[in-house]
């Protein structure tokens, strides 16, 4: 797209340079502090000086940080896979069916990115509170669904839009009710799109921190995130090696998703955003 | 029960509004009522910590329009929202332009800069306080050893430096999702408007002006406004960098009707706040829409 001439290549390599540095060189950092021993946490050393696991096994040991850990794997699985199914069934329903306002609950859902969280949180909160589950698993699982539901449905309205009408006809003219259809024809279809929406779910839930350290303050159901600010910034915590393992250890299993399912992740980041 | 459903003579109109339903459900519980009760609760003197509450009509909102921190929130919010979105969208760009040229391990990069926008919140704050540590942060060990400044900087305990220190925080955090973005409407720009470009004699600055960028003109406001729209909701690294502080340099709207509603417990006030900020993001998310139905 652009010549190779003398003024490109000074702004590729200084670009790449700058800009390469500013992306790469702080989670580097990051990985540096947390293996260095306690002694070592100030030196300036990078990669050089003596290392240990020690941090990182302080936290994987400690049993608070592990129940935060539990906590948010359960949180995020159990909401990855119901806004996945709840966007499925939606963008399904938008996109093979015709009804009266159906566009206008297309619309809806489309909106619902744009509600600010922080005022909504707080009618959700006196909703909570109201319905006993303030502090159960279920308060986050019901609200996190909610930020997947506008891509989601999008991202699987479109797969299911290629989906030839004629497969489903056929298919009824077999003598197969909806659900048979939707769980054997339509849904086998769209896993590609399915799983990007899992893991755009699961992402969401694992790194939120605004409605987890509001809806659940028991601390034996508290999710990582906000285990993490509540251990480290509540008690002015100035151990940095610690600091540093902990969020590493918090980044590992949205990290390990990532690349094994890179493919997935990019698509459902772009096609569903765009959409949604 | 798949067949129940025929025998019973369900239409496909119905079949349809069934699969709609557990959709609708969660957005009328977790956005739709809410929202309508946080627009109500404006109108009385709620508070999380007392059960009886009554209608004080517009007390709430001439108690914030006339308390002068709302003034600064407000500007905070917006320099933080201009920061936060044209920074990472600058980088972003020239960033993805340099990716796009496909040198060998530009695919490699292009995963590795994701992971950036991929972790929590939580970890990229800590990473920053550190970053930006008064006494042992490594800005100010590279600052004083190169002698650009004599002693370190209290980067996030200043008012002048706080705000500029989570934006850049909030700039590594987007860069990429920017990037992701960029890099799609890069591999779109038709290539043979290039070459007639090039024919014509055009140099790489006027191809990048009046090819690439108009046909990129959807995608980048596109971005533009959900990245706007992104960081009006923004919370997670004001909060773990400086909660707000030092004496609100860093308090945007989020922080702000956080911390009204469940550190002073004045759930009518922060419900006031909330809605003021819903007309603000209500602005954005109509153009938004606009955007999103003429592309199309």
């Amino acid at each position: 797209m652009f010549r190779k001439t003398a003024g490109f290549r000074v702004f590729f390599w200084v670009s790449l340079v700058l800009i390469g540095a500013f992306v790469f060189l702080p989670l580097l950092w990051m990985i540096n502090t947390a293996l260095k021993p306690t002694t070592e946490t100030f030196s300036l050393s990078f990669f050089t000086g003596p290392k240990t696991l020690d941090n990182i096994i302080g936290i994987i040991t400690n049993p608070k940080i592990m129940t935060y850990l539990k906590n948010s794997l359960i949180v995020s699985f159990a909401s990855s896979a119901m806004a996945t199914l709840v966007s499925a069934f939606a963008g399904y329903s938008f996109s093979k069916f015709r009804y009266r306002g159906r566009k206008f609950v297309m619309g809806l859902f489309m909106m619902s990115q744009a509600f600010p969280q922080a005022i909504l949180l707080l009618a959700i909160y006196v909703l909570m509170q109201k319905l006993g589950l303030l502090g159960s698993y279920w308060a986050l699982v019901i609200s996190y669904v909610v930020f997947t539901l506008p891509v989601g449905t999008w991202t699987l309205k479109s797969y299911f839009d290629q989906l030839p009408d004629s497969l489903i006809e056929s298919a009824k003219i077999d003598g197969a009710g909806h659900m048979k259809i939707l769980w054997r024809i339509v849904f086998p279809v769209t896993i590609p799109g399915m799983i990007s929406i899992a893991i755009y779910g699961f992402v969401w839930s694992w790194n939120d921190l605004l409605y987890s350290m509001t809806l659940v303050t028991d601390s034996a159901r508290k999710t990582l995130a906000p285990g993490l600010v509540m251990t480290f910034l509540g008690e002015g915590s100035t151990n940095w090696g610690m600091m540093m393992a902990a969020s590493i250890v918090a980044a590992i299993p949205v990290t390990i998703i990532f690349v094994f399912l890179q493919r997935y992740f990019i698509q459902g980041l772009t096609a569903g955003a765009v959409k949604g | 029960m798949n067949s129940n459903l025929r025998k019973k003579g369900l239409t496909d109109a119905q079949v349809g509004v069934l699969l709609i339903l557990p959709g609708l459900a969660v957005f009328c519980a977790i956005i739709l009522y809410p929202f309508v009760n946080a627009i109500l609760m404006s109108f009385t003197d709620r508070s999380l910590l007392m059960p009886n509450y009554k209608v004080v009509g517009l007390e709430n909102y001439i108690k914030v329009f006339s308390d002068p921190y709302f003034g600064k929130t407000l500007i905070t919010t917006i320099l933080f929202v201009i920061g936060s979105t044209l920074l990472p969208f600058t980088l972003g760009f020239i960033w993805a332009i340099i990716l796009n040229q496909g040198f060998k391990g530009s695919e490699l990069l292009r995963g590795i800069t994701l992971v950036n926008w991929i972790i929590p919140g939580t970890a990229i704050g800590f990473l920053w306080s550190w970053i930006f540590n008064g006494q042992y942060g490594i800005l100010n060990a590279i600052l004083t050893r190169t002698g650009l400044l004599e002693t370190g900087v209290a980067w996030l305990g200043q008012t002048n430096t706080a705000l500029i220190c989570v934006i850049i925080a909030r700039s590594w955090q987007m860069l990429p999702w920017y990037m992701a973005f960029l890099l799609g409407g890069l591999g779109g720009v038709p290539l043979d408007q290039v070459e007639a470009a090039r024919v014509d004699g055009a140099n790489n600055l006027q191809v990048f002006r009046y090819v690439v960028l108009p046909s990129m003109k959807t995608i980048i406001l596109l971005i533009l406004v959900l990245g706007t729209i992104g960081n009006l909701q923004h919370f997670d690294l004001p909060w773990t960098m400086t909660q707000g502080g030092p004496a609100r340099a860093t308090t945007t709207l989020s922080i702000d009707v956080y911390t009204t509603a469940f550190d002073n417990w004045n759930i009518g006030k922060a419900a006031t706040i909330g809605t003021i900020w819903a007309v603000l993001l209500g602005l954005f998310s109509f153009v938004y829409l606009k955007q999103v139905k003429d592309s199309d």
